[in-house]
């Protein structure tokens, strides 16, 4: 499972909706009333594709991932995942990866990835049992006993990504896992995500700084407007998959990354 | 060819043998009356002769630390988690133990000599109470460090609110309770042995006081140096038990932890 010889096998997927969101807005309380951080956001990402947010800083891309994952409430509109809204974190639907500093330190690899089975109370040697493929999947296997502090960063960025699959769900958020890697990391990183994400066929809502970045992994990419954020451009990424490196130098890469670029740069 | 640099380690062993050899032979050469300070060999002589004495004062200290320990460790660190985790009692109350903390507490210790009398119980108030502001204000802020994302994964991940505690929270602040109880020790000795100086008949402190009255320096020094070897063995312990228990901070900052942490020892020896 976790060598797929040919990436191009991937069967298209049917068209069923993942998430699907109308007309989202949300209000932060500030002491002199309340801030616009999202305003009026509509989208809908078919089931396994990948999406990726770009935006300046602080336009509200995180708030949206938290609502996405029910961890936050929004103050109007609607989100639905797979048809039902989700008020609350539900770790059968929605898989939810951070940085790096999400690991829990007093907790070996291997504990970490089983953390959400702990959780729910599956016996032992059942969780166990998964959390080792799910490392092996990762390209941790032998890994698992060792502690956070014992792993690179992007090895721990490994364990964070399979501690979002454990639980097979069909949604997996993640808000800008490879922020606090270096460069040549990340590009693998990059890679091994595409690479996990054919062998499992999740829906994947990205959210990252890089342009590079998001040309690389994304089906579409949606850009952001500063605060409050809105949804400004929808950009589809026509480039064939496999995604090879060879890309990045091609003409339809830097064009696709520039006419991102020209959207964000306009904000003042 | 290259002159090595010395290990940390090897220069502060040395600066502890020159210290005890200092200590042994100036007073011999009359640079010093014996008043100022005996030699290291007749301090340890009272202690051997007068092992009865001073054994049965320690145990009084140890006696009275324990039981402060309990108020200053355990109480700040149960009422710093309780501050530090629930934002209307931190609102509340924060404020109040600030202004308390400036407060010299050693003023209340006549009141407490009134209250519970010149035995162990006053000292156990005192020092539990003097230690106890500082203990409890640094795990309240240490609680407040903890990683937000920790809190936010184990949300996302189906965590209930007794399993973010006892899961999430609790562990997290393990580094935090550590470093209240390597504060708090320090600080509940220092207590115990300052009123034991003050007004008392039993204990290391009490020692100092009486022998210094008649000028019988050796025996004073022979307490100094009990109180000495007390605190430096309290803080390796905890030393110890933390680098067991929370080993991702330990070995996480390696070299330089590992430096900070012996580097620290002859500094409290000295203090």
């Amino acid at each position: 499972m976790q060598h797929v010889a040919n990436l191009a096998d991937r069967r298209p997927q049917p068209e069923e909706t993942a998430i699907e969101v109308a007309g989202l807005s949300h209000v932060y309380d500030g002491p002199d009333g309340g801030v616009p951080a999202l305003q009026d956001i509509t989208m809908s990402v078919g089931s396994g594709r990948f999406i990726v947010v770009v935006g300046p800083s602080g336009c509200g891309k995180t708030s949206l991932l938290m609502m996405l994952a029910g961890l936050r409430a929004q103050s109007r509109g609607t989100i639905t995942c797979y048809g039902r809204p989700i008020p609350d974190p539900d770790p059968k639907r929605v898989g939810v990866i951070f940085q790096e500093a999400s690991l829990f330190p007093w907790l070996t690899a291997v504990e970490n990835v089983e953390f959400p089975l702990s959780l729910r109370g599956d016996p032992k040697d059942e969780r166990r049992r998964r959390s080792e493929a799910m490392l092996e999947l990762v390209g941790l296997q032998g890994f698992g006993a060792r502690y956070p502090h014992e792993l690179s960063g992007g090895m721990k960025q490994r364990v964070s990504i399979a501690r979002g699959l454990i639980q097979d769900p069909p949604v997996l958020l993640m808000d800008e896992p490879f922020a606090a890697l270096d460069e040549q990391t990340r590009m693998t990183m990059g890679h091994e995500l595409l690479r996990i994400w054919n062998a499992t066929r999740k829906t994947v809502v990205f959210i990252t700084h890089s342009l590079t970045e998001a040309v690389y992994l994304a089906d579409e990419v949606l850009v952001m407007s500063a605060r409050p954020g809105r949804i400004i451009d929808r950009i589809p990424i026509t480039l064939p998959r496999p995604r090879t490196y060879e890309m990045m130098a091609t003409d339809v890469f830097g064009k696709l990354r520039d006419r991102i670029w020209q959207q964000i740069r306009q904000v003042p | 060819m290259t002159i090595r640099r010395p290990e940390p380690s090897t220069v502060r062993w040395a600066m502890l043998v020159t210290l005890l050899f200092l200590w042994e032979f100036v007073p011999t050469t009359g640079l010093l009356p014996e008043l100022f300070l005996p030699a290291l060999s007749s301090t340890l002589k009272v202690l051997y002769h007068d092992w009865r004495t001073y054994f049965g004062a320690l145990l009084v200290t140890l006696y009275e630390v324990g039981f402060a320990m309990l108020i200053s460790c355990g109480g700040g660190i149960l009422v710093g988690a309780l501050i530090g985790g629930v934002m209307t009692l931190r609102n509340l109350l924060l404020p109040v133990f600030s202004s308390l903390y400036a407060v010299p507490i050693v003023i209340l210790y006549p009141v407490f000599t009134a209250w519970f009398g010149v035995g162990s119980e006053s000292k156990i108030a005192f020092a539990g109470i003097y230690a106890f502001f500082p203990v409890m204000l640094s795990t309240a802020a240490g609680i407040r460090t903890i990683e937000p994302h920790f809190i936010l994964a184990a949300r996302a991940m189906g965590a209930t609110t007794p399993q973010l505690v006892t899961r999430v929270v609790i562990p997290a602040s393990l580094p935090t309770v550590f470093a209240g109880l390597r504060l708090g020790g320090a600080l509940t000795i220092i207590g115990v042995v300052v009123s034991e100086m003050l007004t008392s008949a039993a204990g290391i402190g009490y020692l100092v006081t009486l022998n210094r009255t008649i000028l019988e320096s050796s025996r004073v020094f022979a307490a100094i140096l009990m109180i000495l070897i007390l605190a430096v063995a309290y803080f390796m312990f905890a030393r110890a038990l933390e680098r067991r228990v929370v080993v991702w901070q330990a070995a996480g900052k390696q070299p330089q932890q590992a430096r900070d942490t012996t580097a620290t020892v002859p500094v409290t020896a000295t203090a």
